[in-house]
């Protein structure tokens, strides 16, 4: 039983302008580490975007754990995304904030208004925060600015603020972009492993293909809006590759 | 050809604005000032000496309007900042909640509030609420807000998105947004702009007084019409500390802040 069902998604950012997704179906179960790969202007971001519908879609379906969540109204969709962490290309952080509240603020959902003001957050996120910063390696970090940090320490401050939500799914947005390929690949080991830890099925948009092959089990190919591909990491090959890259061959 | 035409053009603008400056010089200056009553050199030298006394009997009674005009200019910017700040929010135009209504009402408010002088504001203020301190203070606060919102929800149209769609993914709420991802952006910006508006407030509540809104400015008037010169001359120093005073302290605040 698959825990988001996406059937026929269509976007495009204008009325007039070009369709960025032309009906995009698929499957994730609740053990996927599922990547999405293609080409720059694919629709990779789009598409992510709209699962938590910071895009809002055109037409189409989206399932998760049975909810439809195209009709959500605005507070449903709040709870919504409540449940839903996404992890971004350049971290996204709030660079004036220190690195504690930064990650705190994943539980902004769960706060009244005027608490988020005093940014009073109950001692039990706070002490779940640090432990997640310990998690991630940066307990010795937890007061300074966010802006103070590397991009790999920020990436991992934008992974501890996923995880204060306690998601039932991750969207993980292209995690490596802005990093070295060492570091992006400690990064992408370190959202594998917590994957597994917190039992977390995982979304995620890479458009490097080797380490799609090393860390994902299952690939989605996109290329201009439509699906080439869409199968467990093993049945990828070079003739796939090709196919799903042909624009950019060309 | 067309060089000479060029040059003729030239000549006929040159000539035109010449004309113009003499017959503003004509109309507003030879037509316009009793020479009469100017007199001789000497006498107009002999007039303006007149100022260059120092009354020390009035230095204490000026601490008292010192004070006040320092306090009219503190919490007129208060007030303003407290006005400023949903005009600023509703100014900009990626945030204003209601883009048909809010936004052209916070524009507006921008620009009725830098377009009417200090002292005609002060003027309205002194016929609503009476004489004292009070008017100027509302006065100061009036003719902050156009500038102080002006750069706030400027700042907030330049804010980076991508702490916004970090809050708004976590499911945050609008003032969530507002709060944890916007503020942090534009409080070094704001901060800057209000210390840069208090310094020049203390500026205007000195001159409150001329229209009978308190402060230096009231002492000022009432030396003038007295013809006590150095009276006038006094106080003028007085605003001048004042002033330097203001200088001083937004120096330093703005360093120790930015």
């Amino acid at each position: 039983m698959p825990i988001l069902e996406v059937k026929d998604l269509r976007a495009r950012y204008s009325a007039r302008g070009p369709e960025i997704l032309k009906g995009i179906s698929f499957d994730v179960e609740a053990e996927d580490f599922l990547a999405i790969i293609g080409p720059s202007g694919a629709g990779k971001s789009t598409l992510i975007r709209c699962i938590n519908r910071l895009v809002e879609p055109k037409s189409g379906e989206i399932r998760l754990y049975g909810a439809e969540v195209t009709k959500m109204a605005a507070p449903e969709l709040r709870r919504l995304r409540r449940n839903i962490g996404m992890i971004f290309q350049e971290f996204n952080l709030v660079n004036r904030m220190s690195v504690l509240d930064n990650v705190l603020s994943g539980r902004l959902g769960y706060v009244g208004n005027l608490r988020s003001i005093f940014r009073m957050f109950s001692r039990s996120d706070i002490a779940r925060g640090l432990e997640l910063l310990d998690r991630v390696g940066l307990s010795d970090q937890v007061d300074k600015r966010a802006d103070q940090l590397s991009g790999g320490q920020r990436q991992r401050v934008g992974i501890a603020r996923a995880l204060m939500q306690d998601p039932k799914l991750l969207l993980v947005d292209e995690p490596t972009s802005s990093l070295d390929p060492k570091i992006s690949r400690e990064v992408m080991a370190l959202i594998r492993e917590i994957a597994d830890e917190f039992k977390v099925p995982v979304l995620c948009n890479i458009h490097d293909v080797q380490l799609a092959m090393e860390f994902c089990n299952k690939i989605i190919g996109l290329q201009d809006g439509i699906k080439m591909f869409d199968g467990p990491t093993e049945t990828m090959d070079r003739r796939n590759l090709d196919q799903i890259y042909a624009m950019e061959v060309l | 050809m067309r060089r000479r035409r060029r040059r003729a053009i030239r000549f006929a603008a040159t000539l035109g604005l010449a004309v113009l400056v003499l017959w503003s010089i004509e109309a507003t200056i030879v037509a316009d000032t009793d020479w009469q009553r100017i007199g001789s050199p000497a006498a107009v030298l002999k007039s303006v000496s007149r100022f260059l006394t120092i009354d020390f009997g009035l230095i204490p009674q000026l601490l008292v309007p010192m004070l006040e005009t320092f306090m009219m200019a503190c919490l007129g910017t208060l007030l303003g900042v407290f006005i400023s700040l949903p005009v600023a929010w509703f100014g900009a135009l990626n945030a204003t909640p209601f883009k048909p209504l809010t936004y052209p009402l916070a524009r507006f408010m921008m620009t009725l509030s830098r377009s009417i002088h200090e002292i005609v504001w002060a003027l309205i203020f002194v016929a609503a609420v009476g004489l004292g301190a009070l008017p100027g203070i509302l006065a100061i606060a009036m003719r902050s807000v156009g500038f102080i919102s002006k750069i706030i929800a400027e700042a907030i149209e330049d804010v980076d998105p991508k702490p916004v769609e970090a809050i708004r993914a976590v499911g945050g709420n609008g003032f969530q947004v507002l709060l944890y991802a916007i503020v942090p952006q534009v409080l070094p910006v704001a901060l800057g702009t209000v210390i840069f508006e208090w310094d020049i407030n203390i500026r205007r509540s000195a001159i409150m007084g001329l229209v009978g809104a308190g402060g230096l400015g009231l002492t000022f008037f009432r030396q003038m019409a007295m013809y006590n010169y150095g009276g006038v001359t006094t106080v003028i120093l007085a605003i001048l500390c004042l002033i330097i005073l203001g200088e001083v302290v937004s120096t330093a605040a703005r360093k120790a802040l930015i």
